[in-house]
């Protein structure tokens, strides 16, 4: 049975590169994460950062696997870079606890094969080669997703109980560092008179000290 | 135009703000509230009583520090019992967590009345006192700190630093001036009567309050720099400090006014024994002033940090679903966790209103034993769950440390509740609403929104 919490309890499998900035990304919004790691100087580095419970050893391993707690978790992300132990993490994790979201790193070779096995399937390295085509053409225009920088740029649906549904911009006191760009449908930019209508998308800007506030205040 | 938010994020805590933020909580209701009723009970040998409870808490401490270096989250004992237990525990941990700080601030109100009442009589002797007057005192400066808390976070800042170290202050000058008038009579016989032990262990659990504290610091892990290395570090540094300085007041304060009418003095004991050998100090006039001074302003400090911790405890609920949402929500208003500090608040007023000091002393003391029972039991437990979570900090002497907690914070609940039944009906009562809310939660849980990120 998934966990009750409002925040996420999110499985990161691998704490390499890709594992590690997600979980950070994602710590920072709010939620709750385990990472899985079997290079135990990894781990200690994981663990000085301070955004997720480390477990140290072969997420292939049920044992091991078993020690993130699947049965109270909602997401699990297999995100090292071997493409078989993704796919085995997955279906381990589907066993245990079939509610669980699944989301698999891939490769060049692989691509989307596994596509129908899983909930979703990453290739950070066509991300990466989006980001490089970005700043090749160095545009004035950018894609969202590929921004760089720290800030987080994000589209947000609000929460249908989040404590700043249905209010007007200037009834909430957001905390400094954070910005409301726009609903989405691009209409228009937001103003002090623009009210969150809750189940509707906004862009929203924000500093990564307050995004956890941040997504509290839209998302409950 | 864009809105802007202007409202400041919380600072980052360094370990001096990390350590402040236990000895804060610690120091203020503790020493000058209880050392006269362990003095009453426990004679000369309070000082043994404060020097052992130190020792018992200090096992716990090790536990929080395991746990705090290993999950990465805010919240205190109730988050890491919410990791490693099922849900009717970890329920029932935050459910008696959040009542012992509720019921803490209550007892820390009604310390604040009575050193209020001596200090403003000092200089003004028309401030209207009696029973009745006291619990308006204390009602009023809830009311005024679960306020403050509602609207603005700046409370929980670092602030809290430099109003522990002017405690820490006015204590060693209390100290400082009191060892010289110190008579060794007054220390014998050391053990009075024919039942000391007993006496020492049912003072151990009355004054246990005392050494709650750095527990709190676990509740602004996320806040802290650095936190796997300064949280373990702050833990033990606040705790050994704040044991030492225990040690030195409660030796001054026997020292020179006797056991006796250091217990009939109550919870303005500190300030009596002050009055009997403090200087004239410029400004302040009688140097007694500057003691009743730190009274007032260490049990509003203690209190404004049990106002924080027990709605980041009822907020931490509601976040997981465990109480209910609006419990779990900020304000969008002033971005507060605005619905659990009221909730906190409205508890800490009803005990300040029902119960003798005494009493809350007691059942606030005994939830904190119960509750760092769980915590001890957590390190176990997670231990044998999950062997390779990486553990920055892994206590030496394993099991034995968790289980000496236990065993020793038992024997103090034990004997607590042995001759005083109202402590257990009590404690017993307000468990079993925790089970009726529990009950009705449940039943009432919508099905769980699809996963959305």
């Amino acid at each position: 049975m998934p966990a009750h919490g409002k925040d996420l309890r999110i499985i990161i499998v691998g704490g390499g590169e890709v594992g590690f900035r997600t979980a950070q990304l994602l710590d920072e919004r709010g939620h709750d994460l385990v990472i899985i790691e079997s290079d135990p100087e990894r781990c200690q580095k994981i663990a000085d950062a301070y955004v997720a419970t480390v477990i140290e050893g072969d997420a292939t391993l049920p044992d091991i696997f078993q020690q993130a707690g699947p049965e109270t978790a909602n997401v699990v992300a297999a995100l090292s870079d071997d493409t078989l132990a993704n796919l085995a993490v997955c279906m381990i994790a589907q066993r245990l606890n079939p509610d669980l979201h699944t989301v698999m790193r891939t490769d060049a070779e692989t691509g989307e094969a596994h596509a129908e096995l899983v909930d979703s399937v990453i290739y950070p390295q066509r991300a990466s080669a989006l980001l490089a085509v970005n700043a090749v053409l160095s545009g004035d225009v950018r894609s969202l997703e590929h921004a760089m920088g720290v800030l987080d740029i994000a589209e947000v649906r609000i929460g249908a109980d989040a404590p700043a549904a249905g209010k007007r911009l200037t009834e909430i006191s957001f905390p400094k560092g954070c910005l409301v760009v726009s609903d989405v449908d691009g209409s228009s930019i937001a103003g002090a008179d623009t009210v969150l209508e809750p189940g509707h998308r906004y862009i929203v800007a924000a500093e990564p000290e307050v995004v956890q506030e941040l997504m509290r205040l839209l998302r409950g | 135009m864009a809105q802007v938010g202007d409202r400041s994020p919380a600072a980052k805590l360094g370990l001096l703000d990390a350590t402040m933020v236990g000895m804060g909580a610690m120091i203020g209701a503790g020493i000058f509230v209880l050392t006269g009723l362990a003095a009453d009970i426990a004679g000369p040998a309070a000082l043994l009583v404060f020097a052992l409870n130190g020792v018992v808490t200090a096992f716990t401490g090790v536990s929080y520090a395991e746990l705090a270096s290993a999950i990465p989250k805010s919240g205190g004992g109730y988050v890491f019992v919410r990791e490693v237990f099922s849900g009717p525990t970890s329920f029932l941990m935050g459910w008696m967590l959040a009542f012992a700080y509720m019921i803490a601030g209550a007892l820390y109100a009604l310390g604040f009345s009575s050193n209020f009442v001596e200090f403003v009589h000092l200089y003004w002797a028309g401030l209207p006192t009696g029973p009745v007057w006291h619990i308006v005192y204390a009602l009023v400066v809830v009311g005024l700190f679960a306020l403050l808390n509602a609207v603005s976070t700046e409370a929980s800042g670092g602030a809290e630093t430099v109003v522990t170290i002017i405690k820490i202050i006015i204590l060693l000058v209390f100290a400082g001036f009191g060892a010289f008038a110190v008579e060794g009579g007054n220390l014998e016989p050391f053990f009075p009567g024919n039942r000391a032990s007993v006496s020492l262990v049912q003072a151990m659990g009355l004054t246990f309050i005392a050494f709650e504290g750095y527990d709190l610091i676990a509740t602004v892990t996320e806040e802290v720099e650095n936190p796997r290395e300064n949280i373990p570090k702050a833990i033990f540094i606040s705790l050994v400090a704040t044991v030492a300085i225990y040690l030195v007041v409660v030796w001054v304060a026997i020292g020179t006014l006797g056991a006796d009418k250091l217990g009939r003095a109550g919870e303005t004991g500190i300030a009596e024994a002050a009055t009997s050998f403090m200087p004239t100090i410029p400004l302040l006039g009688e140097g007694a002033a500057l003691i009743v001074f730190g009274a007032v302003f260490s049990t509003v400090s203690a209190l404004n940090a049990v106002v924080i911790a027990s709605s980041r405890v009822v907020f931490a609920m509601g976040r997981e679903n465990q109480l209910p949402n609006p419990l779990g929500q900020i304000s969008a208003t002033f971005g507060t966790p605005l619905a659990a500090v009221v909730a906190s608040a409205a508890v800490m007023l009803v005990s300040v209103l029902l119960l003798p000091i005494e009493q809350v002393g007691r059942v606030s003391s005994l939830f904190f034993l119960v509750s760092f029972v769980v915590v001890n039991w957590s390190v176990i437990r997670l231990r044998r769950q999950r062997p390779n979570m990486t553990r920055p900090f892994e206590m030496p002497l394993y099991p034995y440390i968790p289980l000496l907690g236990i065993a020793l914070n038992l024997v103090l609940a034990y004997f607590l509740l042995r001759d005083d039944p109202f402590t257990l009906v009590l404690g017993l009562g307000w468990v079993a609403i925790g089970g009726a809310v529990y009950a009705v939660l449940e039943w009432r849980r919508p099905r769980p929104e699809p996963a959305e990120a």
